[in-house]
């Protein structure tokens, strides 16, 4: 039986719909004008002990909503959830013991003692015995250090170190399965490496589920053997990385300012690079903030020095960026069929 | 001073998005009515005067005492607090505004919102249903003049405290250790005239009561006269001015310190 | 699940390390002592001034006043010590930061409210206890051991009675985005209970009765050891009536609970 069994699951809310200004901030006080907003609905999927699997998808896509679900906060609309064999919303307690959950920026650890403090008490509630909580302290010791933060109070901690403090802290009571939301958002190139590695070994040193939602494509690509990918409430895609990693890793934006840039700019830049290269090298050109210009290509077919040389030819460029492709973008890629 | 006059409205409008928050101070303050009212009454006890107040004025004072408090509480120094802890004010001091004046507008902003929906409600139910009488006088005319120099003291001390309050990191014990003090010895829970006469002499020297006592005595025995309102209404004006200008120094002197540590 | 005894123990553990870690903060501590010192004393110095000008309301006396008043101050302590959390609820709730108290394998109110162990309080409670022996003594009340173990039951249910209010109030945090109205108002109530019930009549002494009990926190049981003569039996029914609203505020913050759905998506 696998560790986290979602058949046909629905999440809708009822929002208010608010109107603007002084009259509408009035006329709201005696409003009752509700929406059914549909979170996530109709998703399926199976995950086994020992995975580490990626879900990721847009701002508002649904991530949190199934997360919620799956750690016992927010009750179905309808379908199937079972943890652990349990139905999460009516075993909170039961499954909170066998579950650990890092949400973002929020440390769950007591903001104003040290951190063994925080480890101390955490191995109360956990009812973690003295052995296995000096076994974990060592470890955790060995994979970041943590004895030097020891007698740091969690408020004077960095993010990065509050992060790996928090990590550490969810894998305690050795968990079946452990939640992370947005692990290494905010934080630096060379601390995402230090936490990309502390959950890789974590997830090898007990066998531990992890499931990781992120809007890094860095850290699915370090950590993940399988993707869901979310839009909407639906799943786009589930499966293996591969195939995705391909999609990320080759993909990149360029983003030029073009000199007297108007509408008929991005029509007239779209139509030249058809002509250039080819419908089949599958290039984009879309507007996504003003005055940048977007043009997305696959490294693998298109060089990026071919890309440059070209629109500098063509037009007059002011500035140029290049970044790695967004969430937005491999959503869109999705949706066009780029891993059909 | 005109660029400060929408904050006026931005505060109001910020306020009424609190959509039944007022339903409930305003039957706060209706139970604090009756029970004011029933408290006095057993304390009269068939005594038409006691201290030369009767009944029905001492439940004026207090029942609009009541009312006064709610329209000056608007949170000032809280909020000047945790704009100074979490350093948003440095984005106030980027800004071409003044963050004392911007502060006093956007009060003054929420102090609409109070009237409008908490102290004018509050009046109604005290003429209606407790059949309050009020004498009419030039006290009547004076009352809300009073009223903004009232406001006016009670800004400048909530935001003194407010600038206390980050110096000191601990902004409950001095934000109410300064409410009671204010409403205790200002008229705001007890009239005056009920305090021991030695206690009545220091009092009168002190600024709080410029923030209950002297808007009240305006309503509640409106019919004394210039001889006796002109000088309460210079001495209220006197706290105003000394008030404004002290907090505007303990400011220049804290933004000081503020842009050095980095707030 | 655990048992009363584990919690208890989980309870001292927590709370040992927060006040090691707050006597860092000892100015704040020292200022809100004094500030919890001067509230505390406004009421008695109000009853002071009153009664200077009339020699009783409603027939009590101003010792008998500072008895009633004595007891509202160690009933309302556990409150203001145990359950102070309750005022940052709506920040947590609004700000999404309360979705971390569901991932304890602990009762949700227990692991929220041991959160705060609010120091001040003590103050509160020590004043309280001061001047309930001076009033006793002031007013020649003789202790029995009876008497004192009728003084510890009814301090009990009166602590649940405020405890539930303020519990019950600060839910509202969970429907309303805006919520402290809610909860300025059931504090706002609370200054109403040192007050001699007797003086109320009709609607009121009804609602402070049955509605929201106030009455149940000092007055009533006050009346057992000032005059016992006069008591209404109402008092003896204080633990049920303590035990029976800590199981509605409780039913109330499950609800709230489980209807909580967080912010963001």
């Amino acid at each position: 039986m696998s560790l986290i069994h979602i058949e046909n699951l629905n999440k809708h809310f009822k929002v208010l719909n608010r109107r603007e200004g002084l009259s509408g901030a009035f006329r709201d006080l005696f409003s009752g004008d509700y929406k059914t907003v549909e979170a996530v609905s109709g998703i399926s999927f199976d995950i086994e002990a020992g995975e580490i699997v990626g879900y990721i998808g847009p701002n508002g896509a649904g991530k949190s909503t199934t997360i919620k679900m799956m750690t016992g906060i927010l009750q179905p609309t309808s379908g199937v959830i079972e943890v652990n064999g349990l139905v999460p919303y009516y075993n909170r307690i039961r499954q909170a013991q066998t579950m650990g959950v890092v949400f973002g920026q929020r440390t769950q650890l007591w903001w104003d003692l040290p951190v063994i403090e925080s480890f101390k008490i955490l191995r109360e509630i956990y009812k973690v015995d003295e052995k296995t909580f000096k076994q974990q302290m060592e470890m955790f010791n060995d994979l970041v250090g943590l004895k030097a933060l020891h007698m740091q109070q969690v408020r004077t901690l960095s993010l990065g170190q509050r992060m790996l403090c928090d990590i550490a802290a969810s894998f305690l009571h050795n968990p079946k399965v452990v939640f992370l939301d947005e692990p290494t958002i905010g934080l630096d190139i060379s601390v995402k490496a230090k936490i990309r590695s502390l959950i890789k070994r974590l997830n090898t040193e007990h066998k531990t589920t992890i499931i990781l939602t992120t809007h890094d494509l860095g850290d699915v690509e370090a950590l993940c053997t399988r993707i869901i990918i979310i839009d909407k409430g639906k799943i786009l895609y589930d499966g293996d990385i591969k195939k995705v990693n391909a999609l990320f890793g080759a993909y990149r934006t360029l983003k030029v300012q073009i000199d007297n840039f108007n509408e008929s700019t991005l029509q007239t830049l779209q139509e030249k690079i058809v002509n250039h290269f080819g419908v089949d090298k599958n290039l984009t050109v879309a507007q996504t903030e003003e005055f940048w210009t977007d043009i997305t290509f696959d490294q693998a077919l298109t060089p990026l020095s071919d890309v440059l040389n070209f629109v500098m030819k063509n037009f007059s460029v002011l500035d140029v960026r290049i970044v790695e492709i967004s969430m937005e973008n491999v959503v869109q890629k999705v949706y066009d069929g780029a891993l059909g | 001073m005109r660029k400060y006059l929408p904050l006026i409205r931005a505060s109001y409008m910020v306020s009424l998005v609190y959509r039944f928050g007022f339903l409930f101070s305003i039957i706060g303050n209706i139970v604090y009515l009756g029970v004011a009212y029933y408290l006095w009454k057993s304390i009269y006890q068939g005594r038409d005067v006691l201290n030369g107040l009767t009944f029905n004025e001492t439940f004026l004072y207090v029942g609009l005492g009541s009312a006064i408090f709610i329209l000056l509480k608007t949170y000032a120094d809280w909020i000047i607090h945790f704009e100074i802890q979490q350093g948003t004010i440095a984005t106030y001091l980027t800004k071409p505004l003044d963050f004392q004046l911007y502060s006093l507008f956007t009060n003054f902003g929420a102090v609409l919102m109070n009237l409008t929906a908490i102290t004018v409600p509050t009046a109604v139910v005290m003429i209606f249903v407790f059949k309050v009488q009020v004498t009419s006088g030039i006290g009547l005319w004076l009352f809300p003049i009073s009223l903004i120099f009232a406001f006016l003291i009670s800004f400048s001390i909530d935001f003194f405290v407010g600038l206390i309050s980050f110096y000191s990191e601990s902004v409950w014990g001095v934000t109410a250790t300064k409410d009671i003090i204010v409403t205790v010895l200002s008229g705001g829970l007890i009239p005056l005239q009920f305090f021991p006469e030695a206690m009545q002499k220091i009092l009168y020297w002190l600024p709080f009561q410029a923030v209950y006592h002297t808007p009240l005595m305006m309503i509640t025995k409106a019919d004394l006269g210039w001889g006796t309102f002109l000088p309460m209404l210079l001495l209220q004006i006197a706290w105003a001015i000394i008030l404004l200008i002290a907090s505007r120094l303990f400011y220049n002197q804290a933004i000081k310190v503020i842009r050095i540590s980095g707030g | 699940m655990r048992t009363l005894g584990e919690y208890i123990r989980l309870y001292f553990i927590i709370e040992a390390q927060y006040i090691k870690a707050r006597m860092q903060y000892r100015a704040d501590f020292i200022i809100s002592s004094i500030g919890m010192f001067f509230t505390s004393l406004a009421t008695l110095g109000v009853f002071w001034v009153i009664l200077q000008s009339v020699p009783d309301v409603a027939g009590w006396s101003l010792m008998e006043m500072v008895f009633i008043y004595a007891f509202f101050m160690i009933a309302i302590s556990p409150m203001q010590i145990l359950f102070d959390h309750a005022w940052q609820l709506r920040f947590h709730v609004q700000e999404g930061t309360f979705l971390k108290y569901y991932f304890r394998p602990l009762n949700m109110m227990f692991y929220y409210m041991s959160e705060i162990f609010d120091l001040k309080g003590l103050i509160q409670l020590v004043m309280g206890i001061v001047l309930l022996i001076y009033a006793s003594i002031q007013l020649q009340i003789d202790w029995t051991l009876l008497k004192i173990f009728l003084l510890l039951i009814t301090l009990f249910s009166a602590a649940l009675v405020q405890i539930s209010i303020i519990v019950a109030a600060s839910c509202a945090a969970f429907w309303v985005v805006e919520s402290y109205p809610v909860l300025g108002l059931a504090w706002k109530l609370r200054e109403f209970a040192p007050y001699p019930m007797s003086i109320f009549d009709g609607a009121f002494r009804f609602m402070f009765t049955f509605l929201i009990p106030i009455g149940f926190v000092a007055f009533y049981p006050s009346q057992l050891f000032l005059r016992p003569e006069e008591v209404s039996l109402l008092v003896y029914f204080s633990p049920i009536i303590g035990i029976g609203l800590f199981s509605l505020a409780y039913w109330i913050w499950t609800k709230g609970v489980n209807s909580y759905t967080g912010t963001g998506s």
